[in-house]
This record gives structure tokens, sequence and C-alpha cells, in this order.
């Protein structure tokens, strides 16, 4: 009976071993891990790009790199960083692991997932076009007016920048709205809300955050570019209009964004110290209910980012108060992590030591953004190293560090491989040194007065010897990264084989085989409690057979709330058209960014075209009714 | 390494009943979140068009937006969405062929309300273009979109009307049908804020000064 249901669901879900099997797989594993590929591949073209600003500012008046060519470096630097590296990654991780966890065989829509990721990964290629034009652009990654607008900067490069973000953007809420739906409405059987594993938690918010908080960045960029190339007027005062209304519409986005790049992180930790620490987290529903209220009061504090341009002392009150108020949710978090680890029985992998690694660098990250939500200190280190310090202690301290201990977490799932364990212990101390050398003295440079975003430097000011400091603290960084990446290519050939459950963790995914084959487990779990592999109750046991489902490519869904089983999902069979609807779109913006019109319209009507064959329904659809009656 | 967790589940705890129905609600769903992610965009351009008339010395100059298409514009907008809801309630009855006549009808009233936008634009470019003035410029903006918007729920409309319906699927067009009329309702409710924020709203306070 399993070995038959076995090779019936592997003939259903396979996806051939082809390059057209390749190119149109809905897979969530393989599309979760080219996710993750990619976004690695960014981390490392922002990072070479960050040691060549090191480089350039390791001593005094040097002339490396112009002025022009680091204001593009800095901005490739950290729109890579930021918008194609810390988000897709965690997406990647979510797209891998949500239907793993919640017991269900793929995405609620797998088509969808695979045009959501060819978007992002042709927004990627957009934005990378424009380094080969020499127009890359160069006002930053809030791209301030206006500096951006067409005055002062001519060129194709802000129009990338339009162009590229907002195709991002698409890709990005298209699939928030998959994980969205996935999280509430495929769930295993009773897996009620009050049960979900703290990462469900944590990815479901920040992707309702994503859908509230992005089309603020469309806008940004819509009305910069028909700023820039339409004439109209949105930013300039001689026409009425507001340089402070793109800094509103960019903060009212860009702020929630620091939450979508770091929750879904705090998620893979509330997993991985329960896990290393031999028992359950301390205070699931307090760190469940902070995780959704940070992503909540996340929308009220983007003014923050402004208190330097000249506003009412309420309105800086507020925010001020709002920014302080949501690092007591962070907190919350932490204590519940420090207790876990104290009233449990630890045990240091690798993962752990990213883990605790972690928790060090987002208290100290967000000390220093107490510091600057207060408004006379902020007016004091607005625009200087201090900022840069705070925001890489938040970005690399609470997305790349836990990033990487989720890489030492998942990856014997992902691949069947372990990872070193004495290379990865190494890589975690030469990158936690590194990172703080490289990092650290920026508060200090901050405090001293070193102005972000200038190319250069007259010896003399005090500011030397620390910035020769950071650049060897930041080659050291970039050496333990690479150490871990070399653990990674190492451990595909040579690693030690995982088995189903090397940690001996709780959640649902590490019940099904390492790697998952393609359907996932044969019977659909499930589950009673909020452990589901820590229990004595067997996930799976279904003597009947009722749950292989296999007589199509098939899932169950059930209710958000108690995770009743409802009706059986019918998933889509492989198929190449979203990435040929991904490639329409890729060419509609590319279009965009040149102002060719008639190219804009060709290939609007080639993705309608596109996207009507998708939705065409076929005639097998309605059979499945009978069969199960 | 074993877990100290050890929560025995209760006994009595059974497997759950087999299901028999073909789960049909994700792409509802899913619609629901992308409209969601829409209305966001509207609110945010809202908030555009009043922080620019806060902050603007030079805001629509003397004459408030004229009425006499917006007003109509409305009316046949309305309709179509009261007509297109008649059509969901005849297909909950299964009389497909009027859910098609209703939907027939939508697309026409959705055609009337584009020529009726392309009127008023010619119009209104007499004395306004986008690049007059910041105002100019988000009033297009905001209109443009909009009617953008219904463009692309009209395709939907024409799409669910051309689409084949497969023996012994009964239900095929029903959640398609309702999926897009979702949006096209979704469509219609924005226009009534457009012209309650951007037609009605001025005239009032023009009136009253």
């Amino acid at each position: 009976m399993s070995t038959a249901a076995q090779q019936r669901l592997t003939e259903l879900w396979e996806t051939p071993k082809t390059l057209r099997g390749w190119l149109s797989t809905v897979d969530h594993k393989q599309l979760g891990k080219r996710y993750i590929a990619t976004a690695i591949v960014f981390l490392i073209i922002g990072g070479v790009e960050a040691l060549i600003m090191r480089i350039q500012l390791a001593r005094p008046s040097q002339n490396i790199l112009g002025p022009e060519t680091y204001d593009q470096i800095f901005t490739m630097h950290g729109m890579t960083m930021i918008f194609w590296y810390a988000s897709p990654i965690l997406s990647g991780f979510s797209i891998y692991l949500v239907p793993l966890m919640i017991g269900a065989r793929d995405l609620a829509f797998p088509r969808f997932n695979a045009f959501t990721y060819y978007a992002f990964l042709f927004s990627g290629v957009l934005l990378y076009v424009s380094p080969f034009l020499g127009q890359s652009p160069h006002g930053g990654w809030f791209a301030y007016t206006p500096f951006t607008g067409p005055a002062y900067s001519p060129g194709w490069g802000m129009d990338f920048y339009n162009t590229a973000l907002v195709l991002l953007t698409i890709a990005t809420s298209g699939g928030a709205i998959n994980l969205i739906v996935s999280i509430l409405r495929l769930r295993a059987p009773g897996m009620a809300i009050s049960k979900m594993p703290l990462f469900l938690y944590s990815t479901l918010t920040a992707q309702f955050v994503t859908i509230f908080s992005l089309p603020s960045l469309t806008v940004a960029n819509l009305f910069l570019e028909l700023e820039r190339r339409w004439n109209f007027h949105f930013f300039d005062v001689a026409h009425g209009g507001s340089p402070l209304l793109w800094q509103n519409l960019f903060w009212f986005f860009g702020h929630p964004w620091v939450y979508i790049v770091f929750l879904p992180a705090t998620g893979m930790i509330s997993m991985m110290i329960p896990v290393f620490s031999r028992r359950p987290i301390v205070g699931y529903a307090y760190v469940a209910i902070s995780t959704i209220l940070t992503g909540l009061v996340g929308f009220g504090v983007w003014v923050h980012h402004m208190f330097a341009v000249g506003m009412g002392h309420l309105t800086m009150s507020f925010f001020s108060a709002a920014s302080m108020t949501i690092s007591i949710f962070t907190i919350i978090q932490v204590f519940a992590w420090v207790a876990t680890i104290w009233k449990g029985r630890p045990v240091l992998t690798t993962a752990m030591y990213f883990a605790l690694g972690f928790i060090a660098l987002i208290v100290v990250g967000g000390l220093s953004g107490v510091v600057t939500a207060m408004i006379p200190v902020d007016w004091q280190m607005t625009d200087t190293y201090f900022v840069v310090s705070h925001l890489h202690y938040v970005l690399v301290g609470a997305n790349m560090i836990p990033v990487f201990a989720g890489l030492y977490y998942w990856w014997p799932k992902m691949t069947g491989r372990m990872l070193s364990e004495t290379l990865g212990k190494t890589s975690f101390w030469v990158i936690f040194i590194g990172f703080n050398l490289a990092f650290f003295p920026m508060h200090i440079l901050g405090v001293l007065g070193m102005p972000r975003r200038i190319y250069t430097y007259t010896a003399g000011l005090g500011w030397d010897s620390i910035n020769m400091l950071i650049t060897v603290g930041a080659f050291i960084l970039a050496i333990g990264i690479l150490l871990t990446l070399v653990n990674l290519y190492w451990s595909l050939k040579h690693g030690a084989l995982a088995g189903k459950n090397p940690w001996n963790a709780d959640s649902l995914e590490w019940s099904t085989d390492s790697p998952p084959k393609p359907y996932g487990s044969i019977h659909i779990p499930t589950v009673i409690t909020r452990h589901p592999l820590w229990d004595s109750y067997e996930e799976e046991e279904d003597p009947r057979g009722e749950r292989v489902l296999d007589q199509d490519r098939l899932t169950l869904s059930s209710t958000w709330l108690d995770a009743e089983p409802t009706a059986v999902a019918r998933m889509p069979e492989d198929t190449i058209i979203p990435l040929l609807l991904a490639f329409g779109f890729f060419v509609i913006f590319g279009a965009i960014t040149f102002q060719l019109m008639w190219l804009v319209v060709g290939a609007l009507v080639y993705s309608l075209i596109i996207a009507s064959i998708w939705f065409w329904p076929k005639p097998q659809e309605g059979e499945l009714e009978g069969e199960l009656e | 390494m074993s877990p100290v967790y050890t929560d025995q589940p209760s006994p009595t705890t059974k497997a759950p009943p087999p299901v028999r129905r073909i789960d049909d609600k994700r792409g509802t769903f899913g619609m629901a979140l992308f409209i969601t992610t829409e209305a966001a965009l509207f609110l945010v351009l809202f908030f555009a068009y009043y922080y620019t008339d806060k902050r603007s010395a030079q805001w629509r100059g003397e004459m408030p937006p004229r009425l006499h298409y917006a007003l109509p514009m409305l009316a046949v907008l309305l309709s179509s969405s009261g007509v297109l809801y008649w059509g969901e309630q005849q297909l909950k009855k299964r009389r497909y062929g009027a859910a098609r006549l209703a939907l027939i009808g939508t697309i026409l009233l959705g055609i009337l309300f584009l020529v009726l936008t392309v009127l008023d634009d010619m119009e209104e470019l007499k004395h306004l273009t986008p690049q007059t003035d910041s105002y100019g410029s988000i009033y297009y903006t905001i209109t443009t979109l909009h009617a953008s918007h219904v463009t692309f729920g009209l395709l939907m409309l024409i799409w669910v009307l051309v689409m084949p319906r497969w023996q012994p699927a009964v239900y095929t067009p029903h959640r398609p049908y309702q999926n897009v009329a979702m949006y096209w309702h979704f469509v219609d409710t924005v226009w009534i804020f457009i012209v309650a924020l951007l037609f009605v709203a001025p005239n009032i306070y023009n009136a009253l000064q």
C-alpha cells in the first residue's frame, strides 16, 4: 500500500530533470532554494561593493573611486542588500519551509510562486543592467528628491531605480499574498492558530506588513518616474510640489520594510532556540502577540527617519514615543529567548552560536535605535556614521546572522547533508569578530562627526585610524562569510548524511525525508500539540489511507482558525507560463526605463495573452468531484 | 539529546473525517488580498493629494473641478455594480443565461464609463494638463490609474464571458465570476471615493468660501 502510494505520488509530483522541467517547475522546494541561492548571489555582489567602498575609505584623501562612482556604489550596495538580499532570502526560507511546516504539499498558488520568483530575478537583472551603462542609481537607497529629480540626476540611473523597484514590488506583494493564503488555508488538520510554529506567526505578520506598505513605494516610484520623464510635478516646489512628499511616501514604506526583513528572522530564532535548549519556548503567546504588535506599530514610526527636516513638536513627540514603544515588543522576544535558554539544557551547535550572536547584536542595535529615537540625539547623529552603524547592527545582526543560523539549521533538511561544525564555528567567530570590528567603531566615528556617504576625507580629523580599523574588520567579516559559503559547497559532496531529524526538532518539516520527497509526506499529517514531533501522537497515522490523496495533485485545505479540514485543494501541474509572464513584465519595465512606449504596449499585450492562457480552465478540471463522491 | 517535553496527548483524539469537497476558495482569498493591497495604493494616492494640498501655495487655481461628467460616471459605475450583483445572485440560483446577460450589461456600462472618461479628459485638458502644476499631476495620476484599473477589470469580465465551461464541472464559471465581480465592486468603490474627495469636496469647500 505504502510503496504503491509512494510511487503514484512521485509520478504525480516529480519534476523531470530536463531543462524544460527545470524552467517550468512549480515545486516550492526548488523555487525556495532558488530564492535562497539568488539572494546569496546578491549578498556576494553587495558585499564586494561594500569592500570596494572600504578600500576607498581606508585612508584619507584616496582617489581610487571618484565621487560619482562612489555614489553609485554605495547606492547599489544599499539597494542590493536591502531589497534584493534581505527580503528575498527570507522569502526563500518561507517558501521552502511553510508548506513543510504546515503539512501541505505546496503553497496555495504554486504557479504564482514561480512567477514571483522569476519577477524577483528579472528585477535584479534589470537593476544590474545599469552598471554596464555606467549609469547606476546614485541617490542612496532612499533616493531623496529633489536630488533624484530630472534637474540634478539626468541619465538613466534613477530610472533604473524606479522600474527595478516597481517590478520587485510586484514580485514581493505577490509572494506575500501566496504565503498568507497558504498559512491561513492549507494548515494540517488540527494545527489551530494557537498551535502554529512561531515562524509562521512572524512570516504571516511580515507578509501582511508587505501588502499594506509596499504600495507606498510603488506610488513614490511612479511619481518620481513621471516627474523625471513626463514633466509631472510632485516634488518640485516651483510648481506646487513638495520634496517632503517623497520622504513621507518612502518612509511610510521604508520603516515597515525594516520589520519585513527582521520579523521572519526572529521567527527562525524562535524555532531554533527551543530545539537547541531542549524545551518548548517560554511565553509562546507573548512572543506571538509581540510579533504581531511589532508589525502593527511599525506603521506608526516612519517619521523618525525625518526628525531633521523640521516638524511640529507634537508630531515629533508622537513618533519618538512610538519608536521607543516598538522596542518593548522586541525586548519581550529577547527575554523569552533568554529564559528558554536559561531553563533549558542548551546544546551549542553552530546554529545556536549564530542564534546567540544574533541576540547580542540585536541588543546593541536596538539600544542604538532607542538612542536615535531621542530627537535631540537624532539631530546630532543624522547622516553620520552613527546611523550607518545602527542600521548595520540591525540589518546584519538581525537579518544576516539569523539567516546564517537558519542555513546551518535547515541546510541538512534542504540537501540531506550536514555542514561541518568545526568550519561553521570558525566561520561564526570570524564573522562575529569581523562584524564588531567593522561596525562598532562606526558609532565613535559618528560621534566624532564623520558624515555618511562622503567619498573621502582629509587627514587629521581624528578619523584616520578608526577608518583603517573598520576596513580591516570588513575584510575579516568577508572572510567569515566566505568560510560559510565554502562550508555549504563542501557539504554537498562530503557532509555527513543528515537523516530525517538530525537536531531532534519538534516541527513538522523534520518528519519528512532529507531532502524531502517532491510530495512532502505520504499521508497529510494531523497535529494535536504545538510540538508535533515531541509528543507521542503519530502525525501520519492513517490506516485507511484517507489522507494519501493520490488521485491527483492534491492537498488538504482547512479553516483558518481551528484548522478543521474543509476541502481538498487541487494543485496545478508544472508549467512554463509563469516564466513567460515574468519575462513579459521584465520587458515592460525595461522598456519604461528608456521610455520605449511602443515596446511597453507590445509587452503588455503579450502579458495579457499569456495571463489568459494561464487562467484558461482545463477540460479535466471537474472530473475529480465525481471521483471523490 | 532527548527532549524533555513530555506532554501526552489525550487518547480520545481521532483522525479527522475525510473531506469530499474541492477547495475553490483560495482564489477568492487571493483576490481579496490583491484588492487589499490595491486599496492601500489608492489610500496612499489620496494621502499624497491632501499632503500636497496642505503644503502647496498654488493648488487647483480658482476653478473647482467640474461635476457634469464625474457624477454621471458615478451613476454608470454604480449601476454596473448593481447589474453585476444581480448576476451573482442568478449564478447562485444556477441561472447561467441570466448571469451571462448581467455580465454583458456590466461590460457595456464599463465601456461607457471609459468613453465618458476620455470625453471628460478631453474637456479638462483645455484648462489643466498634468504638466501644469502639482494639482494637475496628482489629479491626472489618480483618475488615470483608476481608469486603468477599470480597463483591467473589464478585460477580466470579458475573460469570464468567453471562458469555456466544461462538463461535469457545473460550478466552473461560479468562482471566477465571483472573484472578478469582487474586483469590479472594488474599482467602483474607489470611484465613489474619488468623486467624493477630488470632485465634490472641493466644490463644497469653494461654495463655503
